[in-house]
C-alpha cells in the first residue's frame, strides 16, 4: 500500500518538473515600486539573478523569508502584475566588464550609454567582493599629484588614499575630480568616474569636458542617472570599484571618483523603507555605516603593486558638516577636504576650508621637499586665519611686528592658492612658489611671482624667515613681474587680453628654469612638457569661451591684486579688507 | 545535522531545528557548501526555529541546506602563544604564519566578582602635557578618547601606544573594532619596526567586515588581556580602537532580527551589551588592566545615547573637538569637557588641583572674552581681562604638542613632557612670568625649558 503512494507521489514530482519546473520559477504577489515579493522559487539562492515575466525586468534576491523572497529590481519596463512568472536564472547577479569601454560612458551592467550596445569582449565580474585582507594591504606612500596646490602642499592625496570631498551645492566639487583626472594624463593611472544620480544632462556635459581635456584613453564613466531604478543607484560605486580591484589585480593604480555618497545613502535609505526594514538614525537603515565602510575599504595600496585612490563626493546643507552621513563617510575616509560656500562665493577658488580639511596620512605620501614646505604654509596659514579671526577688529599697526608680519604672509599665501581651473601646478612649481614665501625656497624662478617688493622686505625683516633666498635680482625681474598666474583668470571676465597674456609670460619662464634647475627629480622632467602645452590653451580657452561663470568671481578684492605698485599702506588696507570678511 | 536552513538576509539566517532543544544561545553552527564551511552563532531560539548571524557573506546560500553544530562556542587562544599574533575576531589567526595552539577558552567565559576588583594604584604619566594635567589615568583604570570623525582619536591612541606602551614594554592588547584597514596594517608594521610585536596581541575585526565581526573583536581580545593579567600575573595595557563600533555592529544585527531599537536605531540590549563588556575591563588583586578606549561621538552628538552609555563606565575621558582641531591645535582638546575621577588634591596633590582650577578659570573666561572682542574689540578690555586674555591664549597655545607618531604630518619631532615641568610652566604661564614671550612661541613645543 506504502510503495504504491510512494511511487505515485515520485511520478507525480517527476512529470511536473518535466512539464513545469516549480522549483526554478515563482509568482508575483505584491508589487511596490522596485521591490518584489513571490512565492515559489524556492531553490534560489541570496543574491541570485531572477527574471520577472521577461528579460527587461531583472532582478536579484534580496531575502529568502520561510514562505516568500524579496526581490529588488535593477532594471525593470513597469509592466509587472501580480501572478506574471518569475525565473530564476541560477546564477549570482554580476555583471559584465569590458576594457573596451574605456572613454566611454558605461552603464552598471557594462553597456555603452550611449548607444545601448554590449560591448562582444566583456567579462563577467562579481559586484560584491570580499574584504581585501589586512596583510595584503601595504603603506601608502606614493603621491597622486592632483595638481592643485591647496591639497597637494597641505591635505596631499597618495596612491592608495580614500580622501572626501565635502561641500554644500555648487563649491566645485566635482571640480575638485576633474581637474584631478585631467592632472592624471601621461602618468599611468586608470580613473573611474562614477556618477549616482546624476542628471542626464549633467553628465553630458561632463562627458564633454573630459572628451576636450583627452582624458579619454584612461578614463571610465560609469553612470547610473536619476530615473534609474534605485536599487542599481545602490549597485553602482560596487561595481566601479570591482572594476578598479580588475585594474588593481593587474598592479595598475587606479583612481576612483565617486560622485556622489549622499545620493548612494539616500538610495539605500529608499530600498530599506519600501522593504519596511528597521531604521537607525534619520531612518537611515541600520548599516548604512558598513554599505559605505565596505565599499570604501576596498581602497587600499595592495601588495602586489597596484592600487585603488578612492576619492568620494558627499554634498552637504548650509555647509554642516557634522550630520549623519557625513560623519560616518569622514569616519571611514583618510582625510577629507572640505569646500565652503561663503569662500566659494568670496572668490576663493578652490574654496577650500583650511581649518577643517585634513588628511590623515599627510607627509608620508609627499616627497620630502613638498613635505617640508607644505607642513609649514599649512601652520602658518591656519594661524594667520585664526589670528585674523581673533583680531580682525585691532587697528593691525597696534599689533606687534611679529603678528604683523605673520599677517602678511598669510595673506600672500591665501591669494597664491588660489587656483583656476584645469591649470595644475606641478611638482616644481609648486616647490618654487610655495617654498620661496614660507622662507624654505632656494630658486631665483620664484622672483618672476613676487609682485611687490615690499611684501619681500617684510618678510625678510620680520626675522621669521632664517633662510633669505637670492633677493637681490629681484630688482631686475620687478618690470616683468605681473601678479602671480593664479589670479589672473579669476578676473577673468574683467581683463580678459590681458590676462591670457599675462599667464603665457609667467608661467612659460617658470617652468623652463625649474626643468633646468632641478634635474634630481626624472620623472617630472619628462611630464612637464606634457602638461605644459596644454596649460596654456586651456586657460586661454576659459577666458573666452566661460566668461559668465566667472563672473562672481571678480569681485573687488581680487581686482587689487592687479596693479602693480602697491604702497604699504594700500598693502594694508587691502589686508584689512579681507580682514573684515573673514 | 540537526536543521536545515529556512529563511536568509544579510545579517539572519534563520534554521528550522530538528529537536528544540538540541542548541542554545551562542553555539556555532555550521553548513558546508561549495567547498566552504559557513558559521553561524545562534541569537535567539523560538520553538524549533533558531536565528542565528553568519560569520562571513551570505550570497549562494539558499533554503533547505543542511546545519551541522560544532563542538565548540566562539573562542580564543588562551596562551603565550596569543602575543605576537593578529587574530580576526573568531579567534583566527591571519598574519600567514604557521601557529600552534596550546589552549583555547571561550570568549563568554570571564567575569571578575567584587571581591576581586582592586582600585589601589599609582598615577600612570602619559607624557601627553594636556591629558598629564587635565585627565591624570591611574593604573588599572579605564581612559576614554571621545570625538567626532577626523578630530584626532586614532593620532591618540598611536602615541599612548607609543610612549606607554614602548616606555613600560608590558604586554599589550590591540582590538580594532569597526576602524580602518589601513591603521590597522599600519600599527602591525610600526610593531615590527619597533621589534615590539612579541609583547603586543592584536585582534581585528574592521570597518569592511559585517556586524557579527565587528561586534566579536571585543570579545576575543579581552580574553588575551584576561589570560595575562589572571595567567601571567601582569600588568597589562589595553588599546581599544573604537568602542563604539561595538555598539554599532550590535545595532546592525539587532535591526535584521527584527527587534525594537531604542533612540537612533540603537539596540534594545545597548545598556547590558556594553556592561558585560566594560565589566570585564577590570583590575584584580593578581593584574591589572589598564584600558584606553576610543569613543566615536556619531553627528558630533555628544548627547549621543551610546557615547553616554559607555561614559559611564569610564574614569577618566578625554574630549577632543572639531573647533580646537579647526585651529590648528593638536591635540585638539576640550579641556572643559575632560575630566578624571583623580582630580582632586588627595590623589594628584594641592599644587596640581589649584593650577587645573586657575587654568580652567582662565579659559573659561577667555571663551567670554572671545565673544565680546568679536563686538568690542580687544581694546575695550580692561587691563585684568586683557591680562586673562593673552594668558590663556599662550595657554591654549602650550597645550598643543608635537606628536611622535604624527611627525610625518606635522614635521615635528614628538615631545615627551614630565608633569612637574608642566606644572611649573602652566604656573609660570597663569601668573605672569612670559607675559613678554610672543604667543606664537607656546605653539607645539615641548616644555618651556626645553623650547628655550
Amino acid at each position: 500500500m506504502n510503495g504504491n503512494v510512494d511511487d505515485l507521489i515520485d511520478k507525480k514530482i517527476d512529470n511536473i518538473i518535466k512539464e513545469n519546473n516549480i522549483y526554478h520559477t515563482g509568482k508575483v504577489t505584491k508589487i511596490n515600486n522596485f521591490i518584489i515579493e513571490a512565492t515559489g522559487l524556492e531553490e534560489v539562492f541570496f543574491f541570485e539573478k531572477v527574471y520577472v515575466k521577461d528579460e527587461e525586468n531583472v532582478g536579484y534576491i534580496d531575502k529568502i523569508t520561510e514562505d516568500k523572497v524579496v526581490i529588488a529590481l535593477v532594471k525593470m519596463n513597469g509592466n509587472i502584475r501580480v501572478g506574471d512568472p518569475i525565473t530564476a536564472s541560477g546564477e549570482v547577479l554580476q555583471v559584465s566588464f569590458s576594457k573596451n569601454s574605456i572613454g566611454m560612458v558605461i552603464d552598471p551592467f557594462g553597456n555603452d550609454k550611449m548607444s545601448g550596445k554590449k560591448f562582444n569582449d566583456s567579462k563577467l565580474i562579481n559586484i560584491e567582493t570580499p574584504n581585501i585582507p589586512i596583510m595584503d594591504r601595504s603603506a601608502v606612500n606614493r603621491p597622486l599629484e592632483t595638481g592643485i596646490a591647496a591639497i597637494d602642499l597641505m591635505y596631499p592625496i597618495g596612491k592608495g588614499q580614500r580622501q572626501l570631498i565635502i561641500g554644500d551645492k555648487k563649491t566645485g566639487k566635482t571640480q575638485i575630480c576633474l581637474d584631478t583626472i585631467v592632472n592624471q594624463k601621461g602618468k599611468n593611472v586608470i580613473c573611474i568616474y562614477v556618477a549616482i544620480g546624476k542628471t542626464k544632462k549633467d553628465l553630458k556635459r561632463l562627458y564633454t569636458k573630459l572628451t576636450e581635456k583627452q582624458t579619454n584613453s584612461y578614463t571610465h564613466i560609469v553612470a547610473t542617472f536619476n530615473d534609474d531604478p534605485v536599487p542599481l543607484l545602490k549597485l553602482t560605486p560596487y561595481v566601479a570599484i570591482s572594476i578598479a580591484q580588475e585594474y588593481m589585480n593587474e598592479g595598475y593604480d587606479v583612481l576612483v571618483c565617486i560622485d556622489d555618497l549622499r545620493k548612494h545613502a539616500d538610495a539605500c535609505r529608499e530600498i530599506a523603507l519600501i522593504s519596511e526594514k528597521n531604521t537607525g538614525r534619520d531612518a537611515y537603515p541600520a548599516d548604512i555605516f558598513y554599505i559605505h565602510s565596505r565599499m570604501l575599504e576596498k581602497g587600499c595600496q595592495h601588495r602586489c603593486g597596484g592600487s585603488i585612490t578612492i576619492l568620494p563626493i558627499v554634498e552637504t546643507k548650509a555647509g554642516d558638516i557634522t550630520d549623519y552621513i557625513s560623519t560616518n563617510i569622514i569616519s571611514i575616509t583618510d582625510g577629507q577636504i572640505v569646500l565652503s560656500e561663503k569662500l566659494f562665493k568670496k572668490g576663493q577658488k578652490p574654496a577650500i576650508d583650511f581649518g577643517l580639511s585634513v588628511s590623515r596620512l599627510g607627509g608620508a605620501v609627499q616627497t620630502d621637499e613638498v613635505k617640508k614646505i607644505g607642513s609649514t604654509v599649512r601652520r602658518e596659514l591656519l594661524s594667520f586665519l585664526e589670528t585674523s579671526d581673533v583680531y580682525q577688529l585691532v587697528n593691525i599697526e597696534s599689533l606687534s611686528e611679529e603678528l604683523q608680519g605673520k599677517i602678511f604672509k598669510g595673506q600672500k599665501l591665501l591669494n597664491l592658492l588660489n587656483q583656476p581651473k584645469y591649470s595644475p601646478f606641478s611638482e616644481e612649481k609648486l616647490i618654487d612658489t610655495f617654498g620661496y614665501v614660507v622662507g624654505l625656497g632656494h630658486s631665483s624662478a620664484v622672483n618672476a611671482l613676487l609682485k611687490d617688493i615690499e611684501l619681500t622686505q617684510r618678510i625678510e625683516d620680520d626675522g621669521t624667515n632664517n633662510n633669505p633666498p637670492s633677493t637681490p635680482p629681484s630688482s631686475s625681474s620687478i618690470p616683468q613681474t605681473t601678479p602671480p598666474p593664479v589670479n589672473e583668470s579669476q578676473d577673468a571676465s574683467n581683463t580678459k587680453a590681458l590676462s591670457s597674456e599675462v599667464v603665457e609670460q609667467t608661467s612659460n619662464p617658470i617652468i623652463q628654469e625649474s626643468t633646468i634647475n632641478q634635474p634630481q627629480v626624472p620623472s617630472q622632467i619628462v611630464e612637464t612638457p606634457v602638461n605644459q602645452p596644454t596649460n596654456v590653451p586651456v586657460v586661454e580657452q576659459k577666458v573666452s569661451s566661460t566668461p559668465p561663470t566667472n563672473n562672481i568671481d571678480g569681485n573687488g578684492d581680487s581686482n587689487e591684486e592687479n596693479k602693480e605698485d602697491h604702497t604699504i599702506e594700500e598693502l594694508m588696507n587691502d589686508d584689512e579688507i579681507e580682514f573684515n570678511f573673514l | 545535522m540537526i536543521g536545515t536552513v529556512i529563511a536568509i538576509s544579510d545579517l539572519n539566517v534563520k534554521v528550522l531545528l530538528n529537536k528544540p532543544d538540541c542548541v542554545i544561545v551562542g553555539d556555532i553552527l555550521t553548513i558546508d557548501y561549495m567547498n566552504q564551511q559557513h558559521k553561524f552563532e545562534v541569537m535567539e531560539v523560538n520553538g524549533n526555529i533558531a536565528k542565528t548571524i553568519p560569520f562571513d557573506s551570505v550570497i549562494y546560500l539558499k533554503k533547505g541546506l543542511p546545519v551541522n553544530l560544532n563542538n565548540s562556542k566562539l573562542s580564543m587562544e588562551y596562551s603565550e602563544n596569543a602575543l605576537g599574533r593578529v587574530f580576526d575576531s573568531y579567534g583566527r589567526v591571519i598574519d600567514n604564519k604557521e601557529f600552534t595552539s596550546i589552549k583555547q577558552r571561550g570568549v563568554y567565559d570571564r567575569n571578575v566578582a567584587l571581591s576581586e576588583i582592586n582600585i589601589q594604584s599609582d598615577i600612570l604619566w602619559t607624557g601627553i602635557k594636556v591629558i598629564d594635567f587635565f585627565s591624570p589615568i591611574q593604573k588599572g583604570s579605564k581612559l576614554g578618547l571621545l570625538g567626532g570623525a577626523g578630530v584626532g582619536k586614532t593620532v591618540i591612541i598611536k602615541e599612548l601606544i607609543n610612549n606607554i606602551f614602548k616606555k613600560f614594554q608590558s604586554n599589550s592588547v590591540f582590538i580594532g573594532v569597526g576602524e580602518r584597514s589601513r591603521e590597522g596594517k599600519e600599527l602591525y608594521d610600526e610593531m615590527v619596526e619597533t621589534n615590539l610585536l612579541d609583547k603586543i596581541s592584536i585582534v581585528f575585526g574592521q570597518m569592511g567586515d559585517n556586524a557579527t565581526s565587528r561586534s566579536k573583536a571585543v570579545y576575543s581580545g579581552l580574553t588575551v588581556a584576561e589570560y595575562l593579567r589572571d595567567e601571567k600575573k601582569q600588568d597589562v595595557l589595553l588599546f581599544i580602537d573604537n568602542i563604539y563600533r561595538f555598539v554599532q555592529a550590535k545595532s546592525e544585527i539587532s535591526a535584521e532580527l527584527g527587534r525594537s531599537p531604542i533612540e537612533n536605531g540603537y539596540p534594545t540590549t545597548m545598556v547590558s551589551d556594553v556592561s558585560e563588556v566594560e565589566e570585564r575591563i577590570n583590575s584584580t588583586s593578581e593584574g591589572s588592566i589598564t584600558s584606553f578606549q576610543a569613543i566615536y561621538i556619531p553627528a558630533d552628538d555628544y548627547t549621543d545615547e551610546a557615547v553616554q552609555t559607555i561614559t559611564g563606565h569610564l574614569d577618566g575621558q578625554i574630549v577632543l573637538d572639531r573647533s580646537v582641531a579647526e585651529k590648528g591645535i593638536y591635540p585638539a582638546i576640550n579641556v572643559f569637557k575632560t575630566t578624571s575621577v583623580l582630580v582632586d588634591p588627595e590623589y594628584i596633590g594641592q599644587r596640581h588641583f589649584e593650577l587645573i582650577e586657575q587654568a580652567l578659570k582662565y579659559l573659561t573666561r577667555y571663551e567670554e572674552l572671545e565673544e565680546i572682542i568679536v563686538v568690542l574689540g580687544l581694546d575695550e578690555l580692561s587691563e585684568e581681562d586683557k591680562k586673562i586674555f593673552y594668558r590663556s591664549r599662550k595657554l591654549r597655545n602650550y597645550f598643543s604638542q608635537p606628536m611622535f607618531v604624527a611627525e610625518q604630518y606635522t614635521g615635528m619631532k614628538g615631545q615627551l613632557v614630565n608633569i612637574e615641568d608642566t606644572l611649573d610652566d602652566v604656573e609660570n604661564i597663569l601668573y605672569g612670568k612670559y607675559d613678554d614671550v610672543d604667543e606664537s612661541n607656546f605653539m607645539f613645543i615641548g616644555s618651556m625649558k626645553n623650547a628655550k
